[in-house]
């Protein structure tokens, strides 16, 4: 489901100004439909997570950057681990069945 | 409920500095999106997150050491999906990033195969599924239609209603829901049909239920009296000495469907004349009516 960019503000509590930087800075992706950005739910999780980082723990621009280059890295990582512990869940057949 | 001044750490004298260097010391090892794989981390998180809600807000934490109110006060469950971590995890996202794991998967070892696979999975994969809702008038949904939608984002959606679609179907339009992310196919657009009341039809099933309301006259006479169908208004032939509540029954005149049909069961209601009728009043008055003619019969004792 599709966001709108007025309904993203309100529900992660942005202003306009500030998104416009953190789409620059592209700690947000927003997808676009004609000349709209619209965004998911996961952006507006991500929005909440970059607002804990810089308000209540004090990362600065240049370390949210790189928080979340690290923490996507990680995602990946857990994704590819996942997959590979599915594979071989699949290719090892039940004992004692 | 925990103490908020043991769940942070520090002493019931604490300062606010302390008290929001100690919740950002907490915070940076106990925040649920930087420990992705600890289920418990959130449930920490909150613990922590209340006990500086109540210690950094000067006016509670005044009541609390005053005793008026206790540390759950401030418990405020935090809104589903409010962690990052639980949509990084999924494929074909804008911020998924393989550079952590990517020399691993060129190598030509049997994980390098599996990571591959599901690297080209992934690039593969649908956009997603797109839900909407129809309203959809009650004729419209017996007899089928053709419908537009337009789209919030603009651009427009054509949806063809079956003819005997049902209230809470969801119709699959295949391939026009969002692009993939990737290379893959678009998803599908969810169409949930929300079907609106008519003035006089219901619908049971294939068949249609009417109540019709008919004269005195009619009803212990006979006639043939017009009666609406869901594909316009038929002759209905009411049989002599009618009643309230007797169904009759019209064949073939529910909802459609291609190798059969419900019928349209209509249920009489004798309607007395709401207006003065000193014709029938008189009648009535001389009437002697035979003494078989007792609708109270079952109840005798």
């Amino acid at each position: 489901m599709t966001i709108s960019e007025r309904e993203f503000l309100e529900r992660a509590g942005l202003d306009r100004q500030t998104l416009t930087v953190w789409i620059e800075e592209e700690w947000l992706i927003p997808g676009h439909a004609g000349a709209e950005q619209t965004f998911s739910e996961m952006d507006i999780a991500r929005a909440n997570l970059i607002r804990d980082l810089k308000q209540d723990m004090g990362v600065n621009d240049a370390g949210l950057s790189v928080i979340l280059h690290l923490l996507d890295q990680m995602h990946g990582l857990r994704r590819a681990l996942a997959d590979l512990m599915q594979s071989t869940r699949e290719r090892t057949p039940k004992s004692g069945a | 409920m925990q103490d908020p001044y043991q769940v942070l750490g520090v002493a019931k004298t604490a300062s606010a500095e302390e008290i929001r260097k100690a919740y950002r010391q907490l915070a940076k090892k106990l925040h649920p999106d930087l420990n992705p794989g600890d289920k418990r981390a959130e449930e920490r998180f909150k613990e922590v997150s209340v006990a500086n809600d109540l210690l950094s807000d000067p006016e509670k934490r005044r009541r609390y050491d005053a005793g008026e109110i206790d540390a759950s006060g401030a418990e405020k469950a935090p809104p589903q999906g409010r962690y990052y971590r639980e949509y990084a995890g999924g494929a074909g996202h804008p911020y998924e990033n393989a550079s952590g794991y990517a020399d691993f998967a060129e190598s030509d070892d049997i994980f390098a195969e599996l990571l591959r696979r599901s690297r080209e999975q992934a690039r593969r994969a649908p956009g997603a599924d797109l839900h909407y809702v129809l309203n959809v008038p009650f004729l419209e949904a017996v007899n089928g239609a053709s419908k537009t939608i337009t789209l919030p984002e603009g651009g427009t959606l054509e949806v063809t209603i079956p003819p005997g679609v049902e209230d809470g179907q969801i119709l699959r339009l295949r391939g026009k829901g969002a692009p993939s992310p990737g290379e893959g196919p678009p998803g599908d657009a969810l169409v949930q049909i929300v079907v609106q009341p008519h003035r006089f039809f219901t619908r049971e099933g294939d068949d249609i239920l009417l109540d019709l309301p008919i004269t005195v006259k009619e009803a212990a006479l006979g006639a043939e009296v017009r009666a609406p169908t869901t594909t316009g208004s038929v002759f209905l032939k009411v049989p002599k000495r009618s009643n309230t509540g007797d169904v009759l029954r019209l064949k073939g005149k529910g909802v459609k469907r291609r190798d059969a049909a419900g019928d349209e069961l209509v249920k009489l209601r004798v309607m007395m004349p709401t207006e003065p009728e000193p014709e029938l009043e008189a009648f009535l008055a001389s009437w002697s009516p035979l003494p078989n003619y007792d609708p109270r019969k079952e109840m005798r004792s």
